[in-house]
């Protein structure tokens, strides 16, 4: 069947049967995480020549590499040959692939070196080559991938609000330069994957899901916006545009280091590291921003200190995998301390992402088998409402809209790319 | 929240045979396991929290715990405070990856001692489980949690309390469901 989009997406409401119908499922699949830009993962995870580590984009298993001279590949992780997978592991290193199957052997950029009894080969070697994600690029250290190419420059992709929101959580290291993590942490969600992008950078329900975190744990950081009433608070929903989008707490926090639940007494070797690489005014002003909140389309959540990725599995299975930012120059202790904030806050154990977890559960069991069909007007209980504070968001000249932390803002600048992309892609 | 630090009890490989103790002792720690799982599964979240002792560490790594759990991002890895936090947010009755709570049974096996300094102790004993769970407030669906739990446990006031608690799931590399209940 043939989705009309621009019907099961309008600009205040989008179909139930989008996070459910395997079609529109295996759409997304095509043009967003084949025919798009992808965050797949990022340079710190890659340090040596011969660093590879396993990814799935789409549904499809990837390696993803940097060779002898430090160039990365996103890599098809199944043999040329038939099929076969080539590393089951998480993350290694290694000079070439060999197939478990046959023996065939590949490079690191994909290349195909070797095949066992080589005399009855009736194909060329560049013909059996890996597949190969037809574009990779970096911002910062963040890598990207368009698996079949085609999808335009990266910078493009990102745009100044794409780019803002990694500068902000990159420039919070003296070094200007993050690490992920020692290791991804994962969260498997019996829900749409979408339901992702929307949750983590919802405004509205922090002091209803999240309420017995804060009765529990007085002293957080999300104070001023979990205590304030709705107008009370000064933390604001953006849509960047091209769907990329944050929460912007920054103005909520009510001095240095807030963000991480710290003080600048508490972190004397960051703030000093800080003041050496910026100034001091410069410095001053970014240890009180703090990190984004926001998502980078489709897949990237940069969420305060956590760095995280959304794979879609299933119309109703997702997992997201997160780890902490590591800023270089910024010394051991703060680095730790991000290490325990992230555990306390992502996960599916955690105090936050849990609850979320639960609500995106109850969100997926509700939609129940809503169908992508129009053809009776689209029963009412079958639509998600996403209008809230439609009418009092600001639209800037640059086309950057604002408002309330507590309005759908951020959620309607998902589906407002999301559209233009799964019609583009018809 | 704090960064938690850790005490130095984390991260020692415990030795890898059982040791020989008392069947009166290995009867009373047992019966100790056995209360902790039965509170556990039933979410009786205080009387839980009053069998661990005020330097409690309770880590759910990814992977095996062969490591020092300040380097790396685990599921849990809650000292004594962080512990405090978790069993006041369960306790509000709004945790809602809990509310209502998951039934849940557990099945213990393979229950060893393996340190005994002396019969006054302290002990680490360690068994294998498989924990029934109905995601009742989300899916509905039956999950089924299959580990290993290294428990050390030492007398205070001549009382059994939990003073480490490590679970290691069969699949922890793998992305996981939600767990905000006492595993
Ligand atoms: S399938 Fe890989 S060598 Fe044959
Ligand atoms: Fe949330």
């Amino acid at each position: 069947m043939r989705y009309d989009y621009a019907a099961l997406v309008q600009d205040g409401r989008v179909h139930g049967s989008l996070y459910v119908d395997p079609g529109v499922f295996h759409e997304e699949m095509e043009r967003i995480f084949r025919r798009g830009w992808v965050f797949v993962g990022h340079e710190s995870e890659l340090p040596a020549p011969g660093d590879w580590v396993t990814r799935r984009v789409g549904l499809q298993p990837y390696l993803l590499t940097r060779d002898l001279d430090g160039g990365l590949h996103l890599l098809a992780n199944r043999c040329a040959h038939r099929g076969t997978a080539l590393c089951r592991e998480e993350r290694g290193n290694a000079r070439h692939f060999q197939c478990i199957f046959h023996g065939w052997t590949f490079g690191l950029d994909g290349t195909l070196l070797g095949v066992t009894y080589p005399g009855g080969l009736e194909r060329s070697k560049e013909a059996l080559a890996l597949d190969r994600a037809g574009q990779i690029d970096t911002y910062r250290g963040f890598i990207f991938a368009n698996p079949a190419g085609g999808a335009g420059p990266l910078a493009e992709h990102l745009g100044p609000g794409g780019r803002y929101l990694i500068d902000r959580m990159c420039n919070l290291a003296p070094s200007g330069r993050i690490r992920l993590g020692p290791n991804w942490i994962g969260q498997r969600v019996d829900s749409n994957w979408k339901l992702w992008p929307e949750s983590d950078n919802d405004g509205y329900h922090l002091n209803f899901l999240h309420v017995s975190l804060f009765r529990a744990n007085r002293e957080s950081q999300y104070n001023e916006t979990m205590l304030a009433g709705e107008t009370g608070h000064s933390s604001k929903a953006v849509d960047h545009g091209r769907g990329h989008f944050e929460l912007d707490l920054k103005d909520s926090y009510p001095h240095e280091l807030a963000w991480c639940n710290a003080t600048p007494e508490r972190l004397p070797d960051y703030r000093r590291a800080m003041v050496a690489a910026h100034g001091e005014a410069r410095a001053h002003q970014l240890l009180l921003d703090g990190p984004p909140h926001g998502m980078i389309f489709p897949n990237l959540f940069l969420g305060e200190i956590n760095v995280a990725m959304v794979e879609p599995i299933a119309p109703g299975v997702c997992a997201q995998y997160h780890t902490a930012m590591q800023l270089e120059g910024a010394g051991e202790a703060v680095n730790r301390r991000l290490l325990r904030l992230s555990e306390a806050a992502m996960g599916p154990a955690s105090f936050l992402l849990a609850d979320d977890a639960a609500a995106a559960e109850r969100q997926q069991y509700g939609f129940g088998a809503s169908r992508a069909d129009l053809s009776d007007g689209g029963a009412a209980h079958t639509w998600v409402d996403l209008s809230r504070g439609q009418r009092r968001e600001q639209v800037a000249a640059d086309g950057v809209r604002v408002s309330l932390l507590s309005d759908e803002t951020t959620n309607r600048g998902f589906w407002r790319h999301y559209r233009s992309v799964m019609e583009a892609g018809a | 929240m704090s960064g938690a630090k850790q005490g130095s009890q984390v991260g020692q490989a415990p030795p890898p045979a059982a040791v020989q103790v008392s069947e009166t002792l290995r009867r009373e720690l047992e019966a100790f396991l056995f209360l902790e799982a039965r509170l556990a599964d039933e979410s009786r979240y205080a009387e839980w929290e009053a069998l661990v002792t005020d330097d409690m560490h309770y880590w759910v790594p990814r992977g095996p715990a062969d490591h020092d759990p300040a380097e790396r991002l685990a599921y849990i890895n809650d000292n004594r405070a962080r512990l405090a936090t978790r069993i006041r947010q369960l306790s509000t009755g709004h945790r809602w990856a809990q509310t209502p709570p998951s039934p849940m049974r557990r099945i213990l096996g393979n229950i060893e001692v393996l340190e005994a300094r002396d019969e006054a102790g302290p002990y680490t004993v360690a068994a294998n489980f498989v924990l029934f769970e109905v995601a009742a407030q989300s899916t509905g669906e039956l999950r089924t949690w299959p580990g290993r739990a290294t428990y050390r446990l030492r007398r205070s006031d001549g009382r059994l309390r939990m003073a480490q608690k490590i679970v290691e799931l069969v699949t922890s590399q793998l992305p996981q469901s939600s767990m905000a209940f006492l595993l």
